[in-house]
């Protein structure tokens, strides 16, 4: 814990201010369009170690830039103007900046009453001058949510959403469609999305989807998926050449329930291959949050390995890999607080250190995330009281 | 001055069939399940939580008023908690579009939303739509997903009949 030094600081001063009482119905909401009110943010690590926050606050989606591992940042940019953005839990703005200092955003619109999605996505040379106006990341007029992004490593950026086209296409025709699609859609470096394609058919319509990379075009996606007889477990599958393989189920939880579950999964590969999972069920056959891995290639994965302590609502789950060392953190509350847990594997995944608390809080959260630079591996998370963190986990595990 | 009094007449009359129609969406914060809970204390309640970026729950929602419109005394409590504060004007027209129209209706107001759902029921991580039948007795009957309303029927009538 004593190596939990790097916090920003600069923020947490920023966060102590009294959000007014508007007299509204938000009372512990902020009304600015600041980091200090944004409900979620967003970290990448640029080549260069510069760390970038893309954060939504009011309507609006800004970025920054930190040289100091997140003590101070530089003015934010906003890369909209106030919009009403698509509030799910797991929806949340991306961003890529690639070794040419160009970078992509994306953040998602509630496009009417009932909160179809409309993927908006820009671009900039020069992020900290300014964006080119957001432009939709596709002209289909079905509703499209829950974007990711990864930035493989030739410097291509992968998107990759919940898409409704084929559900509202099926509808046409008189057919039955159940849930969504995975859709996605490849930038080249320096270029615009390519058209999308749909990667899979019936898969859940409320929840994150986790992109790690097995290489340059090779992303490794996991999602939530619809199978038979409405049961919402996990699918991954390993694009190869920038198209979608086979599709394997990660685990038969049996969590069949016809509901937004607004949780969704998490993936990393490590140095050798190792596929590494973690996700939420409330499963017939486990129920709470598990992590699992798959030594080839996500045909099959280890018996589920249960995390945390049921009885305080374990959710969000994170894992990320560096080599064969593993990191997976998660939240609980116990009625007061919300606390991120965090463990390590060294062993690839096989063995893992007793858990331990490294942040906590005792009002809103954002999801807790991991993310890493060269050798080192920081928990980013935003809370509502503190501001943001961004907390070194060496040594801290 | 007839023709004035029978307009008069009229006006009222088209006053309280919108009075007998307005929903009001309240903010549900921390503290709101208890003051819920005891305002309906020995009544059977049916507690629906929905929300409008939950697709299922919107699929339902005219089959909830078809269901009220068979039992016209049943108390029926809609509360959104949907992860993004939702605009409660919004709220009240889906539940009137719905034909939901004498219902309890709330809204999560409140960021800290592990909080609300802690005190409403701490096993409960978030997904809906949701559904607690809460008995005479104060007795809670969860329902995750969407709910077989033939199911809600016959506990409403095995509540109301006791």
């Amino acid at each position: 814990m004593k190596h939990l030094s790097i916090i920003a600081s600069a923020l947490l001063f920023a966060g102590m201010a009294v959000a007014a009482d508007h007299g509204d119905h938000k009372p512990a909401n902020c009304a600015e369009t600041s980091l200090t009110c944004a409900d979620k943010a967003t970290p990448f690590f640029a080549a260069d170690g510069a760390l970038w926050l893309a954060w939504s606050a009011n309507g609006r989606v800004a970025v920054q830039k930190s040289t100091d591992l997140g003590r101070t940042f530089t003015s934010a940019v906003f890369v909209n103007e106030t919009e009403k953005l698509d509030g799910g839990a797991d929806g949340r703005p991306q961003i890529t900046v690639d070794r040419s200092g160009r970078a992509t955003v994306a953040y998602t619109i509630a496009k009417d009453s009932h909160y179809s999605g409309q993927v908006m996505v820009t671009w900039s040379d020069n992020p900290l001058k300014g964006f080119g106006g957001a432009q939709k990341l596709t002209a289909d007029t079905a509703s499209q949510r829950f974007v990711s992004f990864g930035l493989d490593g030739d410097g291509r950026v992968f998107a990759a959403w919940i898409d409704k086209r084929n559900l509202v296409a099926a509808e046409k025709a008189g057919q039955k469609y159940a849930g969504a699609a995975l859709a996605f859609a490849w930038a080249g470096p320096g270029q615009d999305f390519a058209p999308p394609r749909i990667a899979k058919d019936n898969t859940c319509e409320c929840c994150r989807i986790g992109i790690a990379f097995a290489g340059p075009k090779k992303p490794v996606v996991i999602w939530r998926h619809l199978y038979d007889g409405g049961v919402r477990d996990h699918a991954v599958t390993t694009f190869n050449d920038g198209l979608p393989g086979p599709v394997y189920r990660v685990a038969v939880d049996k969590w069949k329930i016809d509901a937004c579950p607004h949780q969704g999964p998490s993936i990393a590969v490590g140095g050798n291959g190792t596929y590494h999972a973690t996700w939420f069920t409330g499963g017939s056959a486990r129920e709470g949050v598990f992590y699992a891995r798959s030594l080839d290639g996500g045909r099959t994965f280890s018996a589920p390995l249960q995390i945390g302590d049921n009885s305080r609502q374990p959710s969000r789950p994170y894992v990320l890999t560096n080599g064969s060392a593993v990191w997976l953190v998660w939240k609980e509350f116990d009625g007061d607080q919300s606390v991120v847990y965090g463990m390590q594997s060294r062993d690839d995944g096989v063995t893992w250190s007793t858990p331990k608390a490294l942040a906590n809080t005792t009002d809103a959260s954002d999801h807790p995330l991991l993310i890493r630079s060269g050798e080192k591996v920081f928990l980013s998370w935003l809370t509502h009281k503190e501001g943001y963190r961004l907390m070194a986990l060496e040594g801290a595990l | 001055m007839k023709l004035r009094g029978f307009i008069g007449v009229l006006f009222l009359a088209a006053l309280s069939a919108c009075d007998s129609q307005t929903i009001e969406t309240r903010p549900f914060v921390r503290g709101s399940w208890h003051q819920l809970l005891a305002a309906h204390a020995d009544k059977p309640t049916i507690v629906h939580f929905w929300g409008l970026t939950c697709a299922p729950c919107l699929t339902e929602l005219p089959h909830w008023a078809e269901m009220q419109r068979d039992r016209p005394g049943m108390n029926v409590v809609m509360i959104a908690s949907d992860p993004a504060s939702e605009d409660t004007e919004e709220l009240t027209a889906t539940l009137a579009e719905a034909k939901l129209n004498n219902v309890e209706s709330w809204a999560f107001a409140d960021a800290f939303h592990e909080k609300l759902r802690f005190e409403i029921d701490p096993t409960w991580r978030g997904e809906m739509p949701r559904t607690m039948l809460i008995g005479r007795d104060g007795k809670a009957r969860v329902m995750s997903g969407v709910a077989d309303l033939q199911e809600i029927r016959n506990w409403y009538d095995a509540q109301t009949k006791s």
